[in-house]
């Protein structure tokens, strides 16, 4: 007989064995929630009790630690070999102190000691979408603060455009909204537009061009408060500041990318930083599998066996190996392609294939938060000149001190131009065209650091740069296992650079090891 | 939880081991650039499990290694080449060019670029002791990459046989190093650099001077082209790589 059961009903049942938690993924198999909930499932993996199994992971990167960490509290023996100082991987905050070991030309933060003075060089923003990073945080008990994306009190330069001089973000958005919507609203009067729309929806679509661009009675963009007032002086009436014509606006190429940047679901409100610098993910790791990791451990060889993955690596100067039933390798693909190893060349041979991330971050501490007397709390101004953007501080408001990510050269040539530069010269080119942005800026500057993730020892890239083609080419071979070895990492999934997509690539490769273990204890019913 | 944090330079001091010297030596050098108590600890304490853990193995020389592979093989994705199997003697002399800033500081020469600060911190004993590393690595065959006109390569090469060999294999006598089994791509780079005179720019750089001059005789970047191609024919040049 078939009991009928409603959908109420199943879902407080649902509730009363499983928690709330449970009750919401329910909800979302009904479709009675909207969701954006990754299709990757932490993977409920079967503990081993009777019998363990030797995981290397290679690589103290978020898919590591994340693989480490899922793996090893259910009985896994796993270590993970990491060849430079520290774990984390391009999750780097960097405060007083610490160490920046650029190839050839290695730094010490010079940052004051305080808690709030540090820069995030790496990773530096999580998304809200980013749900699996999210769930990790509220698990490692990794604090959030929310993290400003856009400002539209931050400024835009172009030197071509507004005779190079800096302007409000929010100036910008009224006058281009303004002029897009009045343009729209004389095609709608002139009835040019050809779509089938009656006399009401016409009517609707001109009042949505007026509210869009706030445009006058006549449908006209004549400024808008929007754009900011002259002053914000309230003991007088409010008045618009003069807007600039559409060629002008066109003239700054601001348009093109910059200001839809943060219409994009991973760079839209809201947007968190933990608190206290984005390492606090890779600390809360580390509180559960730091036992795990050896750092200065250098892998020279990866072999596969028929049951089984060999790896050596060099670790005070002596030569040592490990025979693993699984290898989770995190191991950036340009510096997979030094390493001796015999993995099929159908996935190997992307490692000399796909062009590695050429990124640039300088950081700037100053002697004063001069931006948030500017009205700009948190947020970035955009610039063409090299530095491309300046990003204020969403942490430690209204404290004195404050450091300024001064520099984001996210590939192209001033990546390069910057990478050739010594360290000081960095600074000096950031702090120069800062003040075109910051008139005065020099003075405020402290000290600096400057991190070139190209020519960082251990790493030598930032995320992988997959086109269209390198994936139809070689992405499926490459997130296939070879044997018992698994590739994974932000650079083996279709979000780069993100450690959202880190741990889906090893959220999948250690399901695949769940599936595989299981397997083999049906059969030998070695597994409790 | 943080990891032991060391320098780059804590960390060759250690790693050079400067296991050639004695501690009295290391604390010499030490002090000449510039230690202070913290480090020159550590560096001792890096000493002595450096004696002990060294025995079995040469030098931890990962600088070297980072870029130019595990076994000195080269890596194509970073434009690191292979430097197993290179003669000590060039090896040598070219850490020691690095060195003096006579390579790798037109900044044209991008790789070069990134290649010669890594020289700075070396000294003498140290460059010998990356020599004596790299002779330990198991060169492995290198793979063509560059494909062209193997016949007009061979008359090309005709004038470079005189000091590096007719089959390539290198003339130590007259400074010309092997050309074969090294990496075809860094050829053509090299050449290019002579070529347009950011390489072999000083008198003082006697061999680089002479090379700079011979190959001038190439007419444009295609003659390079030809002339790798060609080298890519001799003996022991065209086994195919595993990888």
């Amino acid at each position: 007989m078939i009991v009928s059961i409603t959908r109420r009903r199943f879902l407080n049942l649902v509730g009363a064995t499983g928690g709330s938690g449970a009750v919401y993924k329910a909800a979302l198999g009904l479709g009675l929630v909207p969701s954006f909930a990754s299709a990757v499932e932490r993977p409920d993996i079967a503990p081993l009790s009777k019998s363990t199994r030797k995981v290397v992971i290679l690589g103290a990167g978020i898919a590591g630690l994340t693989a480490a960490y899922e793996l090893g509290r259910k009985g896994y023996e796993c270590t993970i070999l990491e060849a430079s100082h520290r774990a984390g991987g391009r999750v780097l905050t960097l405060r007083h102190g610490d160490l920046i070991d650029e190839a050839g030309a290695p730094q010490r933060c010079t940052f004051d000691d305080e808690p709030h003075l540090f820069l995030n060089a790496g990773a530096a923003r999580i998304p809200s979408t980013h749900n699996t990073l999210l769930d990790y945080c509220r698990e490692l008990g990794v604090e959030l603060i929310p993290f400003v994306n856009e400002n539209r009190n931050a400024y835009i330069q172009d030197d071509a455009a507004f005779g190079g001089k800096p302007v409000r973000n929010r100036e910008y958005m009224a006058d281009a909204r303004g002029f897009l919507a009045e343009l729209a609203a004389k095609g709608l009067q002139a009835k040019v537009l050809d779509a089938p729309l009656t006399k009401a929806d016409q009517e609707r679509l001109l009042e949505f061009a007026r509210a869009f661009g706030d445009l006058d009675g006549q449908h006209r963009y004549r400024g808008s408060i929007r754009a900011g007032a002259k002053s914000y002086d309230y003991t007088r009436p409010e008045e618009k500041l003069p807007f600039r014509e559409f060629p002008e606006l066109l003239d700054c190429n601001f348009w093109r990318i910059a200001m839809h940047f943060t219409e994009q679901p991973d760079q839209a409100p809201m947007m968190m930083e933990p608190v206290g610098g984005m390492d606090m993910v890779v600390r809360g790791f580390m509180k559960h599998v730091g036992a795990r990791v050896i750092t200065h451990a250098v892998v020279e060889a990866v072999t596969l066996r028929e049951k089984g993955v060999d790896v050596v690596y060099r670790h005070n100067g002596k030569r040592e190996k490990i025979a693993a039933d699984f290898c989770l390798n995190n191991i950036p693909l340009h510096l997979m392609a030094g390493v001796e190893h015999n993995l099929p060349p159908s996935g190997a041979g992307c490692f000399t294939a796909v062009p590695r991330g050429k990124l640039l971050k300088i950081g700037l501490q100053a002697r004063e938060r001069f931006w948030e007397r500017d009205g700009i709390y948190g947020g970035i101004s955009w610039t063409t000149q090299d530095i491309t953007q300046i990003w204020y501080p969403s942490h430690g408001i209204h404290k004195r001190k404050g450091v300024l990510l001064a520099a984001y050269c996210f590939g192209g040539p001033a990546a390069d131009k910057l990478e050739a530069m010594p360290h000081a010269e960095r600074l000096e080119l950031a702090i120069r065209q800062g003040e075109k942005i910051h008139p005065g800026y020099r003075r405020y500057i402290e000290s600096g650091v400057s991190i070139a993730w190209h020519r960082m020892n251990h790493m030598l890239g930032c995320a992988a740069e997959w086109t269209d083609e390198l994936r139809e080419k070689w992405f499926a071979a490459l997130q296939a296992p070879a044997g018992r070895h698994y590739m994974i990492g932000d650079q083996v999934s279709y979000h780069p650079g993100w450690q959202q997509g880190a741990m889906h690539s090893a959220l999948k490769a250690i399901s695949d090891i769940d599936r595989r273990v299981r397997a083999e204890s049906m059969t030998s019913g070695l597994l409790a | 939880m943080e990891p032991r944090d060391l320098s780059p330079r804590e960390l060759r001091l250690r790693d050079l081991g400067l296991r050639s010297l004695g501690a009295r030596n290391l604390i010499k050098r030490a002090r000449r650039i510039g230690a202070n108590a913290s480090w020159l600890a550590i560096a001792v304490l890096g000493l002595s499990f450096a004696r002990t853990a060294c025995a079995a193995e040469p030098l931890d020389l990962s600088y070297c290694t980072v870029c130019h592979g595990t076994q000195g093989n080269g890596n194509p994705a970073i434009r690191a080449p292979k430097i197993a199997g290179m003669e000590p003697w060039y090896l040598k002399r070219q850490l020691t060019l690095f060195r003096a800033g006579l390579r790798g500081t037109h900044p044209e020469d991008i790789t070069g670029r990134e290649m010669q600060p890594m020289t700075l911190q070396l000294d003498d004993n140290a460059i010998e002791t990356v020599v004596a590393y790299v002779k330990t690595f198991e060169p492995r065959p290198s793979r063509p990459t560059v494909e062209a006109d193997v016949e007009r390569g061979r008359k090309l090469y005709v004038s470079c046989a005189g000091c590096h060999g007719e089959r390539g294999e290198g003339v130590e006598a007259l400074g010309g190093p092997q050309l074969t089994q090294r990496s075809d791509w860094y050829l053509v780079t090299q050449l290019e650099l002579f070529r347009s005179g950011l390489r072999g720019f000083s008198e003082q750089d006697v061999a680089g001077a002479q090379m700079r001059t011979a190959a001038s005789i190439l007419p444009d970047a295609k003659a390079t082209r030809d002339v790798v191609a060609y080298i890519n024919t001799l003996p022991a040049s065209n086994q195919e790589d595993a990888r």
